[in-house]
């Protein structure tokens, strides 16, 4: 019972939230935001306070360090998702807030049990509980076009996706003979089916679609731009953390001893994101999507993590999906309220918002900093440490790419951080007022950002503790 | 040609017509369909792989595989009758308001 408690207590939250929809009359619904939002945080408080690391149900579901620093994650994404989402929710949907964080907390329940999984059936069913609820809570703003549209864009990707992992996890259990990772992990150096081979590759490119990885990315632009901004922030950052969960329990665990055969496939796929991600992000003029293609890039990065194949390796890309959580769902926060001020994403609306609301433009110019990799905030570690780990890995060439991107990457982060500052704002433009939900997201956001890169000792001594435990 | 390799054909024959229709179709109804052939090919792998390698540990599989199927296209409907309602129309090629 005790591995299982962070997932059951999710479910509780779950259903409590439902419960309390259903009874509650429909001025007070602003309270499920409240408490789906505690009940996260109590839930991430418990993570720390309780020892409840081993297995269940005959090893098919594991609680390990990895799989705790993932939850980790998942909850402070989740907690900090609600917390945006509250006067956004209120103004546009206020009956239907219920559903809103019922969906937000089912989807969560999903990636939590799927960081855990280590059977392929398993898997896929927490596999489907986090995308279905994302499917719908894209197109939640049902009366606009573009959410819909972007929706429908989402889930066509999506539903594809599945069936092309599904095709590929099918091959793989008719290769071994077993749906259980390890034993999968024992047997496949052994097996010389094409089978297994056409397998691994099939599962990667259906895991690369939901990553977003190029030249499986169409999605994500579309999607970002078409979600409501609430919901974006978390959108960015949960199911990717989720997806890369899976990639190095099925890539650098389970399919270990073929990694001659899908080094290349993912070598290119990386090499790809790096290098598509960056150089579209250059011409976007819609902040939402510029974001997007920046996620791609950083996808990129965290793929760089994953090819060393070392411990050290995983330990950084965990850092960065910690470094990334906190610039991403900020970033995402900052655009949320400057698009509720001022009716539009277009980066112009960004000029001279240090003169309608300075503490605003300060935040913004922190998470940029931070995704541009410069010194002293979060990104800068999360990138270096990437890179560190995959020059020992021998990857010397892709260090190199790396960095050579990360400076396009600075410039057109920076763009954006001098027009804050510099240019005078749009005729007409008032000075932004945001409520206190946001502007405690904001601070702890941006607090993070600013003490991750100031004192990351401590954040990398327990990711690399997190993956050594697992890799050998 | 044994049972085994007819059904794997037969099932990369499906998953291939899924993959065709999903590029060509411009109906969402008519790629909701497609996308329905893959996740059936699926289905006939494990069921014959459950068979290759005895033990009932396939057509689990395959059971839960086509529950989480109609759970996932009860949700794709959804979002067809939201572009029904919002555009007049079904067909995806019309959904291009989100480009750059």
């Amino acid at each position: 019972m005790q591995p299982l408690l962070i997932d059951l207590s999710i479910a509780a939250l779950a259903l409590l939230v439902f419960v309390a929809d259903l009874l509650m009359p429909s001025e007070e619904k602003r309270g499920l935001g409240h408490l789906a939002s505690a009940g996260l945080v109590l839930i991430l408080l418990l993570t720390f306070v309780l020892d409840m690391q081993g297995d269940a149900f005959g090893g098919a579901y594991v609680l390990d360090p990895l799989a705790l620093w993932f939850k980790r994650v998942f909850l402070l994404a989740g907690a900090l998702a609600a917390l945006i989402a509250l006067d956004p929710a209120e103004q546009a949907f206020a009956r239907r807030q219920g559903e809103y964080y019922l969906l937000l907390l089912l989807s969560l329940l999903g990636m939590s049990i799927l960081s855990s999984a280590r059977e392929l059936l398993l898997i896929v069913v927490s596999f489907e509980l986090m995308s279905l609820p994302l499917y719908v809570l894209t197109a939640f703003t049902k009366s606009s076009k573009l959410s819909g549209e972007g929706a429908l864009k989402f889930y066509l990707v999506g539903a594809t996706s599945l069936a092309i992992t599904l095709f590929g996890l099918s091959l793989v259990f008719g290769a071994t003979g077993t749906t259980m990772l390890p034993e999968i992990a024992a047997n496949a150096g052994a097996i010389r089916s094409p089978l297994l081979v056409l397998g691994v590759l099939t599962t990667l490119a259906g895991l690369a679609f939901k990553i977003g990885a190029v030249p499986f990315h169409m999605w994500v632009p579309d999607t970002y731009e078409g979600a409501a901004t609430p919901f974006v922030g978390f959108l960015a950052v949960a199911p990717k953390a989720a997806g890369f969960a899976l990639l190095v329990r099925l890539y650098l665990v389970a399919f270990a001893p073929l990694s001659v055969r899908f080094q290349p496939a993912l070598l290119a796929l990386c090499v790809l994101t790096l290098v598509v991600g960056n150089v579209l992000a250059l011409t976007q003029t819609n902040i939402k999507r510029l974001l997007a293609y920046s996620g791609i890039a950083q996808i990129g990065y965290m793929m760089v993590g994953l090819l060393a194949q070392t411990g050290e390796g995983v330990g950084m890309l965990l850092f960065y999906l910690a470094a990334y959580l906190f610039t991403n769902v900020g970033a995402f926060a900052v655009v949320c309220a400057v698009g509720a001020a001022s009716g539009s994403d277009d980066i112009r609306a960004y000029r001279g918002l240090s003169r309608r609301n300075p503490a605003l433009a300060l935040a913004m110019l922190v998470f940029l900093l931070s995704l541009g990799g410069i010194p002293f905030v979060a990104g800068f570690w999360a990138k270096m440490g990437i890179f560190i780990a995959a020059w020992h890995a021998g990857l010397h060439w892709l260090v190199l790419l790396g960095a050579g991107l990360a400076v396009v990457g600075v410039y057109y982060y920076l763009r954006i951080a001098r027009s804050l500052y510099l240019d005078d704002p749009e005729e007409g433009a008032q000075p932004i007022t945001i409520g206190a939900p946001l502007r405690l997201a904001l601070i702890v956001c941006g607090t993070a950002v600013v003490l991750i890169g100031i004192w990351p000792r401590p954040w990398f001594d327990t990711a690399l503790d997190a993956a050594k435990s697992f890799l050998h | 040609m044994n049972e085994i390799q007819f059904c794997l054909l037969l099932a990369v024959a499906l998953f291939s017509i899924g993959i065709y229709g999903l590029l060509t179709r411009r109906n969402a109804i008519g790629i909701l369909l497609s996308i329905e052939l893959m996740a059936n090919a699926v289905n006939i792998n494990l069921v014959a792989f459950s068979r290759v390698h005895g033990g009932a540990a396939g057509q689990v599989f395959a059971l839960f595989a086509i529950a989480l199927t109609v759970a996932e296209v009860a949700i794709g409907l959804g979002l067809v009758i939201l572009m029904a309602r919002t555009r007049k129309s079904i067909n995806v090629d019309e959904a291009r308001d989100l480009h750059g």
